[in-house]
């Protein structure tokens, strides 16, 4: 990929379009405004101008496949996921295409989830970035979209949960800038110089639309999870083809969130509600729970037999546990 | 540095040196250097060093006034003083330089400056040297000698030439008789390297390197007479030299005799402790016989005497990131492999080292007492240093004996690799080489190492190509009388590779008309002492000519008509005609050609040649049964890479050929075994087969690789153990993927079972 696009002439004409789209993306807009009480995560994808056809179409797809990931897996209403995308992507006609991704169009969606006051959002950026420092840019049809503009357009969230993923070359720089309290943001890469296409975003796709991610078993996959699928998997790719790694994705998670941040808040099982048996047990299972992770936590204390033996012993009575869990859940 | 000395001397001393100086003797100053070396030699070292330290301070007054032939005189009292003071080196490079700029005409300052180099192992400052000197003057003899050994070691072309024009021009050329014997020897003809030795010491019966030549030639034939006799006669002359220790254990070395090198070099290291050449052929060699610590300290020792020695800087590099490996001990095998795929590689590595030992052992007759060494190395370039202590080595493994080494395909730098038949070959060298005690020569170990890969697994080792028969065609094979020689000294490029295959072909070729016995019945002449021309009259009861005539009929025989496809063009003519019918799209008409080409040189399967594009026309007109074919008769016929292994194995699972998807996914593990997805597959694909131990190996490979979701792997591996029956192995499994994840819910569910005695 190349280290930036230069924008030609046709975008004079994109821009003339995009003000033909508006009325489209306020009735967007106006969609999520009239969910946003029953929506719990709004996934926000701002996929930027390709400038060649193969990066027009790897844009679409790994946006499209993004979405169907939030839907189809982690059960997002269509109304919660918003795809602002370059008149390419309008083209694959998806049901979660939500107009063009200019300037003003993105300002408008997320000012118009700011002003929800509830719900957690997660914005994603999919495309070529460019710039330095606040100059950090991701290329949109018309003006592009610098740290700066995100950095202030996110500061109108305040204090709630916000994950800031911007998965286009060149990012790095981007991510100190729109770091904040309970807000989760990672970049592909972690300078500026680093503009080759990044391997980093499809992974990180892959890892929300694809089983293996989800290394704790629990059924959802966190961003922490997929971070480090996407992290792992790229230098794996580096480093089976034969290549010199040109990019390393970074995270800023203070509250350590990113391992609770799920795209189904609300997702987690059944609730115990009224059933007193399953309030026991799932205190129970909390248990458990507490003496592995303090165990794990003395595991180099321990000679390894010992160790097994009592993680065993544990484990065991948590599979058990679970099961009588299950049978009553299914039951109920 | 002693050897920088000495390989300075190895000119010096030997050739022009003492030309030069007696044409000067009346130069106050050569007659000074002259009589410092007399000294030195004679063993009366700090006589001499005070005088070539006189020499130094008289440049040190009279710097701006010496003419450019004192120059020349400062600079070899220089070199000599470098073994005890490494910068005094640099310092003779930079006086020679000076000596150069005063007389830009005084070839001897330029040959010396290009011979100090070259001891330093940087050919292409010597080189650039050298040439200068040709570009006035192409006939001078002590820069054809120093350019016979400057091509020499860089494996270039022409040495062998460019040795004859110096010895034509100066038959009795002491030095070059040696380095002539030199050459004889490394392409072990030892009855010819002899007589360059006698005729040079018939010229000069007190020249220190003629004698350790002669000496060297004798202990290699355990002639004891002549051994005693040059052991004498160099000690009385130079008594505290180690120069003809260090000689022996070279050429011992160069017929991989590492242990007897190893032993000369220490009683070279005894009776010189400041020689670092001693030092460094003693390491080096320590090395290749895995005695890697006792290695380390002579490496270090030597390179405290001489840090200019590039070979042993580059090895000490090397043994530096050793603690970045894992060394892992396997029955009779100790493997070394990088941290970061030992997991991997061992599981495979293992269950080839058995087979190989097994095969081997028994074909051979031998097996060894002591551990075999296996080192993998991902880089190239470290590989490389391992091997001949630079980088650029075109190879991708070495065996010394019990001490192996070979690229792993993760190497960037390695192009395409199949570790496996590599690992292969150098341990069938293993054998050969412990089968003869370290006797049988470069072509037969090398013909037998191809001749086992072919014979170890279908589609390994090198097979026939049209180039090879083109260089058959053009008189550009050497007969198997001399084809140690294309390894050797190779006259073209592509000749060293050639000669492996030729090599494998003469193997078959015995194989064929004496029986297998008989190769292992001339492993035997060889071990014995024996030279190629007695082997091949006691075993195969003929002479060497005429056992180049029957290869010439051989070859003919084998190939002749794919032999005329080459020779008129056919075959590639065909082969672009189908090419481009499928480049046109019209696959149902380029099958045809193809076909053709396929049946005028069947047993090509290059990516130039018809297979592939057979292949492609026959999947493009949806005849994926019999692509399946065709792609199975390719990768039998030799490498191919990774993909078409992994092609082929879908295509055989769309026929519906489990076993052979398996098989070929297996192949393609020995190409690139890092694919996690394959892993996975290939374990689907043996538990469906039911070769269970098979499945557990290739979950293991998916735990080795350290996958994202590690919980799934622990829990697919103990699924594979529980299956095989393996409770207890189940059992850690399944708890290191609950140790990750206490919720997954099917690796709880396993756990219970196994508590409880239940199957699902």
């Amino acid at each position: 990929m190349r280290s930036r696009w230069r924008r030609s002439r046709n975008d004079v004409r994109r821009l003339t379009f995009d003000v033909g789209r508006l009325t489209l993306n306020a009735l967007a807009v106006g969609l999520i405004a009239a969910s946003s009480v029953h929506a719990q995560t709004s996934l926000v994808i701002v996929s930027g101008i390709g400038g060649e056809a193969k990066y027009t179409k790897a844009f679409g797809q790994l946006s499209s496949a993004l979405a169907e990931a939030a839907h189809g897996r982690a059960k997002l209403a269509d109304t919660s996921i918003i795809w602002l995308g370059d008149t390419a992507a309008s083209a694959a006609k998806s049901r979660w295409y939500s107009g063009l991704s200019t300037r003003v169009n993105v300002e408008r969606v997320l000012d118009g989830l700011a002003d929800r006051r509830d719900g957690q959002v997660v914005v994603v950026l999919i495309g070529h970035g460019s710039g330095e420092g606040p100059e950090t840019r991701i290329s949109l049809p018309g003006p592009d979209m610098t740290a700066t503009d995100f950095a202030r357009v996110l500061s109108r969230f305040g204090n709630r949960r916000v994950a800031f993923i911007n998965l286009t070359s060149a990012s790095g720089d981007m991510l100190p800038l729109v770091a904040a309290p309970n807000r989760v943001v990672m970049t592909a890469t972690k300078s500026a110089f680093q503009r080759n296409e990044s391997q980093f975003a499809r992974f990180f796709v892959d890892a929300l639309s694809r089983d293996g991610a989800d290394t704790d078993k629990d059924g959802r996959i966190s961003l922490l999870e997929a971070f480090k699928y996407a992290e792992s998997e790229t230098k794996r790719y580096y480093e089976t083809g034969g290549k010199l790694a040109t990019e390393n994705a970074q995270m800023a998670d203070e509250g350590q969130l990113a391992g609770r941040f799920f795209l189904n808040a609300g997702g987690g099982g059944v609730g115990a509600g009224s059933n007193a048996r399953l309030t026991a047990l799932y205190a129970e299972r909390s248990a458990f729970d507490d003496q592995i992770q303090s165990l794990k936590k003395r595991k180099t204390q321990m000679t390894a037999d010992a160790y097994d033996a009592e993680l065993e012993r544990l484990l065991l009575a948590l599979a058990r546990k679970a099961r009588e869990i299950r049978q009553l859940e299914r039951g109920a | 540095m002693r050897r920088g000395c000495l390989a300075i001397c190895a000119l010096v001393a030997l050739c022009a040196w003492p030309h030069s100086l007696r044409a000067q003797a009346r130069d106050s100053l050569t007659a000074r250097l002259e009589s410092a070396i007399a000294q030195y030699e004679r063993g009366d070292r700090d006589s001499a060093k005070r005088e070539f330290s006189r020499l130094i301070n008289i440049y040190n007054a009279r710097g701006g006034r010496l003419t450019d032939q004192e120059l020349v005189v400062v600079a070899v009292a220089l070199s000599y003083l470098g073994a005890d003071e490494p910068q005094a080196f640099k310092d003779a490079m930079a006086v020679y330089d000076r000596a150069i700029a005063a007389d830009p005409s005084n070839l001897e300052a330029r040959v010396k400056l290009a011979e100090l180099f070259l001891s330093k192992y940087n050919s292409a400052d010597a080189k650039k040297t050298i040439a200068q000197v040709f570009s006035r003057n192409n006939d001078y003899v002590p820069a054809l000698i120093l350019e016979a050994r400057r091509r020499d070691f860089d494996g270039e072309p022409g040495a062998d030439s460019v040795l004859a024009r110096a010895l034509q021009r100066e038959p009795e050329n002491v030095g070059a008789r040696v380095l002539r014997a030199r050459f004889l020897a490394d392409v072990e003809d030892f009855a010819g390297a002899r007589r360059e030795v006698d005729r040079a010491l018939r010229a000069n019966d007190a020249n220190a390197e003629a004698l350790a030549a002669g000496l060297a030639l004798a202990v290699l034939a355990g002639d004891t007479g002549s051994n005693v006799s040059y052991g004498r006669r160099y000690k009385s002359l130079y008594p505290r030299e180690a120069g003809a220790h260090v000689a022996v254990a070279e050429q011992l070395a160069r017929v991989r005799q590492y242990e007897a090198a190893a032993s000369w070099a220490r009683e070279g290291v005894r009776i010189d402790s400041t020689n670092w050449q001693a030092h460094s052929v003693l390491g080096l060699n320590l090395l290749r016989l895995g005695e890697i610590v006792e290695a380390r300290t002579s490496l270090e020792t030597s390179f405290a005497g001489d840090p200019y020695n590039i070979w042993v800087k580059n090895t000490l590099d090397l043994l530096d990131t050793f603690t970045e490996y894992d060394e892992i001990t396997h029955g009779r095998f100790r493997f070394m492999i990088e941290k970061a795929e030992s997991r991997v590689m061992a599981l495979y590595l293992g269950a080839l080292a058995d087979s190989a030992y097994a095969t081997f052992s028994k074909r051979y007759g031998f097996s060894t007492t002591k551990p075999i060494r296996m080192e993998v190395y991902r880089s190239h370039a470290d590989f490389s240093v391992r091997t001949v202590g630079l980088s650029g080595l075109g190879a991708l493994g070495v065996s010394f004996g019990n001490t192996v080494a070979f690229i792993s395909p993760a190497a960037k730098d390695a192009g395409m690799l199949n570790w496996a038949s590599t690992a292969w070959h150098e341990l069938a060298h293993t054998f050969t080489l412990g089968a003869t005690d370290n006797r049988i020569p470069r072509w037969l170990s090398e013909g037998l190492s191809v001749y086992e890969e072919r014979r170890g697994r279908r589609g390994w080792g090198q097979n026939v190509s049209p180039a090879f028969l083109q260089a058959y065609l053009d008189g550009k094979l050497l007969p198997p009388s001399r084809l140690n020689d294309g390894f050797v000294r190779p006259a073209y490029p592509q000749q060293v590779i050639f000669s492996y295959y030729q090599a494998s072909l003469v193997c078959e070729l015995i194989a064929r008309d004496f029986g297998e016995r008989a190769l292992m019945e001339m492993l035997q002449g060889y071990r014995t002492g024996l030279s190629t021309d007695q082997v091949v009259r006691r075993v195969l009861k003929t002479d060497l000519p005429a056992f180049d005539r029957r290869f010439d009929a051989y070859m003919r025989e084998r190939f002749g008509s794919a032999m005329n496809a080459v020779r008129d063009r056919s075959y590639l003519r065909i082969v672009a005609t189908g090419r481009a019918l499928l480049r046109r799209g019209d696959s149902a008409a380029a099958v045809a050609p193809l076909e053709r080409a396929r049946a005028l040189f069947p047993e090509y399967g290059g990516g130039d040649g018809a297979y592939p594009h057979l292949v492609a026309a026959l999947l493009a007109k949806g005849d994926r049964k019999r692509a399946a074919e065709v792609l199975s008769t390719m990768v039998g016929l030799g490498d191919v890479p990774y993909e078409i292994h992994v092609t082929r194995a879908d295509l055989l699972l769309q026929t519906g050929d489990t076993a052979g998807a398996a098989n070929a996914l297996e192949s393609a593990m020995f190409m690139n075994p890092y694919e996690i997805a394959e892993h996975e597959r290939l374990a689907g694909l043996y538990t469906r087969i039911g070769e269970r131990r098979k499945a557990i190996r290739e979950r293991q490979a998916v735990v080795a690789l350290n996958p994202v979701d590690r919980a799934e792997a622990y829990y697919q591996l103990a699924v594979a153990y529980r299956d095989a029956g393996a409770t207890m192995d189940a059992r850690r499994s399944i708890l290191r993927a609950l140790e990750d994840a206490p919720h997954f819910e099917r690796a709880q569910e396993l756990l219970l079972q196994l508590h409880e005695g239940n199957k699902p």
